[in-house]
């Protein structure tokens, strides 16, 4: 056989091609994709998640890929019959999406083992809850010298220029209005007395953080020194040494529960559902919840120390206690007229 | 010349043709890369613009419509277009004289100049934005100048202000205002000047009757590319604009990730670029006339 330049060029293009997308050849054997959350929660799964599960599954070939949920959805939902990734972590507003849009098969809930031992508010068949978010007061205790109690002290005088938010693109903005507007008469189908109570809030306003990682760094560069903020951002800050401290409001903390999901059409249904159960089992969760994790567990049987027993529930009669959720299937019909208002009426 | 390439051939003409036509091929690897990945996608964003709801059952100019229909819509696309001619004009009065010393400077200057113009570029936008929130936060480095200067009693509010997210992207996108313009300063024949100089002009006279006008490609160029760029430059625009400024970038960022209103996206994105696309041609108007004007 002899062969020529067209060839020979064809055969090296085919070889490109193949190396560029590798899925070309091999469709059906790829590895679980989990796609998890970005930063210090894949590094807990990583650590923490990934190696119950290949114990659990004799060392089953396992692939995280760090996202937002709402970027899950567009991947997954942009390849419906043959998606890039098998198990996707939701927020509560985005897990409504999922179901709603059937992006995601049931969780197989008769042969699971830890399924049952979650707190009830977890047990969701379309996908279980298998962490906690709790979003509280930050402040920096350096500059707030009395630790804030309530919602109502963003409000302080005293706090002039120094409170910080997100805008309502995030889950904790949106979150953090509908609690305020709860507060004050409203809800999820009232947002009004929230609006009416940032008109007030203008003259403390010292930013209106684009999302939840700007404002974390907000207290860093001291430009801020209260805001409502998520738990787990906190810590993060709180282990780089920034003085910053989490309180809980006395009407409670906003609580979300993150849900793992089984990708509809998924490949490797079998290994992505071992994923969830190991996320669930009790030992994992127990070795999440402490330094330097710090991941609020769901199941039930976890016995709550450091900085969670201290700062968010000493067990889970307290936790169910203090805990607020909040009703996403309103505020998801809701939130496109809140977040235009909210883009209109809101300056600095 | 021609002559020594065309034995055993009719002649000059003849050989020139097939080759132009083997040259031309040579550009379809990249033609058909962008048709596929390019053309396409724009198309399929002109169709998802032309539905009428955010569900995408049916079809409909209905998502223009509400985009034209709202004088806040209209406010948000202006103040983006006008944030892009505030960065540009202020890079160009702070890049020219910088672009002019280039030229103007001995090797040795120059190498450490092109280095200090280059070195923005080797880092990424990420870091170079997250230097400005350094710079410009309440603790940060101007206001402690200032509070320690006595210039101001309380520390000033400058991150997440108009102000500072226009010094921010200045800074940024100077690489892209300089670079073209040492390009052509450095074609700029240095006998023009002395002629002007003999002929009586002085030094301001001669920069605007010579200098200038030359120089008018590269600064077409420069401002093409700085003004693209600071409309776009959705990073920086978020992280030093804040989130209650809003520009177009973070608009359709929001309406496509937060909403899932996929149509309106489109047709924000659509609008957009044909106002940037409505600016583009207005700076190479400018530069053509420029042409003109030089040869004329």
């Amino acid at each position: 056989m002899t062969l020529d330049r067209r060839q020979i060029l064809a055969a090296g293009l085919t070889l490109g091609a193949m190396s560029l997308f590798p899925g070309m050849s091999w469709a059906q054997a790829r590895k679980l994709v989990f796609a998890t959350f970005t930063g210090s929660w894949e590094e807990a799964h990583r650590d923490v998640i990934v190696p119950h599960f290949r114990k659990a599954t004799g060392n089953a070939d396992i692939a995280l890929d760090p996202m937002l949920s709402v970027d899950m959805i567009a991947k997954v939902s942009a390849a419906k019959a043959n998606p890039p990734i098998d198990v996707m972590l939701m927020d509560p507003g985005p897990r409504l999406s999922v179901i709603g849009q059937d992006l995601a098969a049931p969780f197989p809930v008769a042969d699971s083992k830890n399924y049952q031992d979650l707190l009830p508010v977890a047990q969701l068949p379309e996908g279980p809850g298998i962490f906690f978010q709790a979003v509280g007061i930050t402040y920096n205790p350096e500059k707030v010298k009395t630790p804030p109690t309530s919602w109502d002290d963003l409000w302080k005088p005293e706090y002039k220029g120094r409170v910080g938010i997100t805008n309502m693109n995030s889950t904790l903005g949106t979150a953090f209005m509908v609690e305020l507007a709860k507060t004050r008469g409203g809800g999820e189908n009232d947002i009004e007395p929230a609006f009416a109570a940032l008109k007030e809030l203008q003259p403390n306003l010292g930013a209106v953080a684009p999302n939840p990682g700007a404002l974390a760094t907000l207290f860093q560069q001291g430009q801020i020194d209260i805001s409502p903020g998520n738990f787990n951002a906190i810590q993060i800050l709180r282990a780089r040494g920034v003085p910053v401290e989490f309180a809980k409001p006395k009407t409670g903390t906003i609580a979300f529960l993150t849900t793992a999901h089984i990708t509809k059409n998924s490949p490797n249904a079998k290994l992505a559902a071992a994923l969830i159960e190991s996320a669930m089992a009790p030992e994992v969760q127990t070795k999440l919840m402490q330094a330097p994790f710090y991941v609020i567990p769901t199941n039930s049987k976890v016995q709550m120390d450091g900085d969670i027993a201290r700062m968010i529930a000493k067990d889970q009669e307290e936790l169910k206690a203090s805990f607020v959720f909040h009703d996403w299937s309103v505020i998801n019909q809701n939130r496109a007229g809140w977040i235009e208002r909210f883009n209109k009426e809101i300056k600095v | 010349m021609t002559a020594i390439t065309a034995p055993g051939l009719a002649g000059p003409a003849t050989a020139a043709r097939p080759r132009i036509g083997r040259e031309w091929t040579l550009a379809l690897p990249l033609a058909a890369f962008f048709a596929v990945f390019f053309v396409t996608p724009l198309l399929l964003l002109v169709a998802v613009s032309l539905y009428a709801d955010a569900e995408m059952t049916r079809f409909g100019l209905d998502q223009y419509i509400r985009f034209f229909g709202d004088a806040f819509n209209l406010a948000v696309l202006g103040s983006t277009l006008l944030l892009g001619v505030k960065v540009t004009a202020l890079t160009l009065l702070f890049g020219y004289p910088l672009a002019w010393l280039y030229t103007r400077s001995g090797p040795r200057m120059q190498s450490a100049l092109i280095l200090v113009i280059i070195l923005p570029l080797l880092t990424s936008v990420v870091v170079r934005t997250f230097a400005w929130i350094v710079i410009l936060g309440r603790d940060g480095i101007v206001n402690n100048l200032l509070l320690s200067l006595g210039l101001a009693e309380t520390p000033l509010r400058l991150l997440y202000t108009e102000g500072g997210l226009v010094a921010a992207l200045v800074q940024v996108q100077m690489p892209l205002m300089v670079l073209p313009l040492i390009t052509t300063l450095s074609r700029l024949d240095p006998n023009l000047l002395d002629a002007s100089a003999a002929l009586g002009a002085g030094p301001w006279r001669g920069f605007l009757k010579v200098t200038l006008p030359l120089s008018l490609p590269g600064i077409v160029a420069g401002c093409l590319l700085t003004y693209a760029a600071a409309v776009t430059a959705f990073i920086t625009q978020s992280l030093v604009g804040g989130g209650q400024m809003l520009f177009m970038p973070q608009y359709i960022y929001q309406q496509t990730i937060t909403l899932h209103n996929w149509p309106f996206a489109a047709a924000i994105s659509i609008v957009f670029m044909v106002s940037v696309l409505g600016v583009v041609m207005l700076f190479n108007l400018l530069g053509r006339a420029s042409k003109g004007y030089v040869h004329a």
